[in-house]
């Protein structure tokens, strides 16, 4: 049980009011949430270092408590195919005037997920109702069109099933416009994971303020969280 | 359990003896009112008004305490000074088991916060329950007692809790109108004690009760009216009329999913998750509770197509489209019923298919009696989930005799009882408002009602009120209770 609760403690013991991206992705990964293969290094040689045990392309990412839209901040790289690459692309954006005045807590590198559809699930803390659970299509589906459903906590499988089809945009994981169908059950097993009877949410809901998984790819086959974000209760 | 919470209602649905708290000697007060209703409507108990110094009130024999009473008080009914309120409670010395506080001056507002801190603590000290404070009282048709000057006598089907005293009054006297009948309606105000869930475990146990409706301002424990309601499987339908359901401010919010989460989202997603329908107006609800009290609900083949018979083409056009968005069909029928239709050579201008548009000329033929070949036709071959019937009694106006429309009605029921639990059957009466048409469609309405049948002034509303119908019976068909 401890190492479930780890990331939460830690965060708490630093006092700090939100998960970094890391500590996010193994609460994730804890709830059996799959999680693209990562490292955390402090600068470009460890970053270059590190490529050997990942398979590319990679993604780059700052880890930093300080700033919480990574691409507009220019602390996102993506593509990235070997060990040079990687190098350059650290000392780059140690060199964006975003990151000048940041605490930067390190670089995270990794595997990057393979192409799918991209669906926003969330968390939330409601005063009444106690932990909600959301999904929705990513980009302009959540941010546009605010097409997303909502649920209490603990969803059933059915629950899960009847948020997918109350999205409008719910063709799209159908396979719309002759794309792939990609797969609904792992959209629906994470959902599950997230608010169900034993979810992260059931489980730490007292300390889950807001929670977003966005995106989490899905693809034919699964499933995977690319980034986290877990702001804490006060 | 459900003993537990009936038995622990009881002597407030069924009040054995009632203390009245600010009546005076002189009359006129609300706890006047009070006594003179409960009587009126035949409560039969003890009655014990309260009073520090006058020795009768209202002809009944006062008493100087909630703790002097000869017997044991079931209800008390306190309608006095907020201030005076903690210190009478306290006085009560465990002989008093429901104290309903109708004053206010409590946690409505700022300065009143502190002494409903103070009311509740005087409760748990003279060892009752409180019911309040800020509200109107009880409407108990099983207990006769009611707060109300006009009530029905009989009890029906429908439980009702209001946060509100003034719309528990409303949803009685315009329910009373349309037919509808309580097991009891009972308002709660601020909650300081006996919360609106409370209350809804009761009516969910309640023998007496099939329906239950609820009107909430706030949710106090949101968490466990997901719960009750959630472990309840929709065993009866439930309708909500939340008020303030609008976005609630969440500007701390920096997630997605904080900032899409209005208020009106965990509202939303509580009646996707227990099968309880959410009404937007007092009209709505009452709309709502009408069907499900008349309607039994049909899970195995939740509604859906709906057959409109009327006159009127235009509002049947309307009507349809409008039923489309609720997400019932009005289709057009299939080959065999429109033959069996044409068989009938109605007059023309008669439609022969969904929406069923015949003018006051078809619909008076037979006196009114050709409704049996025509729904006959329908029921036969159509198989309609829901039979919407609606007159437009302005064209009515001048042209036919009252029994025409009653003929209409009876029609349509002896069609009914043959094809038993295929279709709901619904009444739209239209009118113009023109007062002799009103008192014209008052009294049809209140026939028909009597007949059990559920009667809307619109056929937006009853498509409303069956697509609330719809969305339980859909619940429990994706739910059913037996797995």
């Amino acid at each position: 049980m401890t190492t479930l609760t780890a990331p939460i403690a830690e965060a708490r013991a630093a006092k700090r009011a939100a998960l970094d991206e890391l500590a996010g992705k193994r609460l994730l990964a804890s709830f059996g949430i799959s999680v693209p293969k990562s490292v955390l290094v402090q600068d470009a040689d460890a970053a270059a270092a590190a490529c050997g045990s990942l398979k590319p392309p990679l993604v780059l990412k700052v880890v930093s408590p300080d700033i919480l839209h990574k691409s507009d901040a220019g602390g996102v790289k993506v593509g990235l195919e070997g060990a040079v690459e990687v190098g350059d692309a650290v000392r780059a954006m140690m060199k964006h005037p975003a990151m000048e005045n940041a605490r930067i807590d390190g670089f995270l590198l990794e595997e990057m997920a393979p192409a799918g559809v991209e669906v926003v699930v969330g968390g939330l803390r409601d005063p009444q109702f106690g932990p909600l659970v959301m999904v929705g299509l990513g980009g302009v589906f959540v941010e546009v069109l605010a097409d997303v459903a909502f649920r209490i906590c603990p969803i059933t499988r059915l629950d899960a099933e009847e948020m997918l089809d109350e999205l409008k945009g719910a063709a799209l994981l159908r396979g719309a416009r002759g794309r792939k169908p990609v797969s609904r059950e792992a959209v629906m097993d994470v959902l599950l994971k997230v608010g169900g009877e034993r979810g992260l949410l059931m489980t730490h809901g007292e300390d889950i303020a807001e929670a977003d998984i966005n995106p989490l790819i899905v693809s034919e086959h699964g499933a995977i969280a690319v980034d986290a974000r877990f702001v804490l209760t006060q | 359990m459900t003993r537990n919470v009936i038995e622990q209602f009881k002597p407030l649905f069924e009040p054995k003896s009632v203390a009245v708290v600010g009546a005076s000697t002189k009359g006129g007060t609300l706890p006047n009112v009070f006594i003179r209703r409960i009587r009126e409507f035949g409560y039969t108990g003890a009655i014990y008004p309260i009073h520090p110094s006058a020795e009768s009130i209202d002809g009944l024999k006062a008493y100087r305490s909630l703790g002097d009473t000869p017997e044991p008080v079931d209800y008390a009914y306190i309608a006095i000074a907020a201030a005076q309120v903690p210190p009478l409670l306290a006085e009560a010395r465990g002989r008093v088991r429901f104290a309903q506080v109708i004053s206010s001056g409590f946690g409505e507002v700022d300065e009143g916060k502190e002494l409903q801190e103070t009311l509740a603590a005087a409760a748990r000290a003279g060892g009752m329950r409180l019911i309040g404070p800020n509200c109107l009282g009880i409407y108990t048709p099983r207990g006769r007692v009611t707060f109300t000057e006009t009530a029905p006598a009989e009890s029906g089907p429908v439980g009702i809790i209001s946060q509100s005293g003034g719309l528990g009054t409303d949803i009685i006297r315009r329910g009373l109108t349309r037919g509808l009948k309580f097991s009891g309606l009972i308002t709660v105000g601020n909650c300081a004690d006996i919360s609106a869930n409370d209350l809804l475990e009761f009516y969910l146990a309640d023998a007496q009760t099939r329906v239950i409706g609820l009107y909430i301002e706030t949710a106090g424990d949101g968490r466990r009216l997901f719960e009750i309601l959630r472990g309840a499987r929709a065993v009866k339908p439930v309708v909500i009329l939340k008020g303030g359901r609008t976005r609630q401010g969440r500007a701390a919010a920096v997630s997605h999913t904080g900032s899409l989460a209005g208020d009106d989202r965990a509202w939303a997603a509580l009646s996707k998750q227990t099968g309880c329908v959410m009404a937007d107006t007092l009209d709505g609800f009452i709309d709502a509770l009408l069907a499900f009290q008349a309607l039994a609900p049909q899970p195995r083949r939740p509604t859906r197509r709906v057959v409109l018979f009327g006159n009127g083409g235009g509002a049947s056009v309307l009507a349809t489209d409008q039923f489309a968005r609720l997400g019932l069909d009005v289709e057009t029928f299939d080959k065999q019923t429109v033959d069996e239709l044409a068989r009938l050579k109605l007059p023309p201008g008669t439609s022969i298919t969904n929406p069923v548009d015949a003018p006051v000329g078809t619909l008076q033929l037979e006196e009114g009696r050709v409704a049996e070949k025509i729904l006959a036709a329908i029921y036969g071959s159509g198989r309609p989930d829901a039979l919407v019937m609606h007159l437009n009694l302005s064209a009515f106006a001048g042209r036919t005799r009252t029994e025409v429309l009653d003929n209409l009605v009876q029609a349509a029921l002896r069609v009914q009882a043959r094809y038993p639990g295929q279709a709901h059957f619904v009444l739209v009466l239209r009118s113009d408002g023109e007062p002799a048409l009103e008192e014209r469609k008052r009294a049809f309405r209140a026939r028909a009602a009597a007949l059990g049948i559920p009667v809307y002034d619109e056929i937006a509303n009853a498509g409303a009120a069956l697509a609330a119908l719809a969305f339980h019976e859909r619940f429990i068909h994706a739910r059913p209770r037996d797995s």
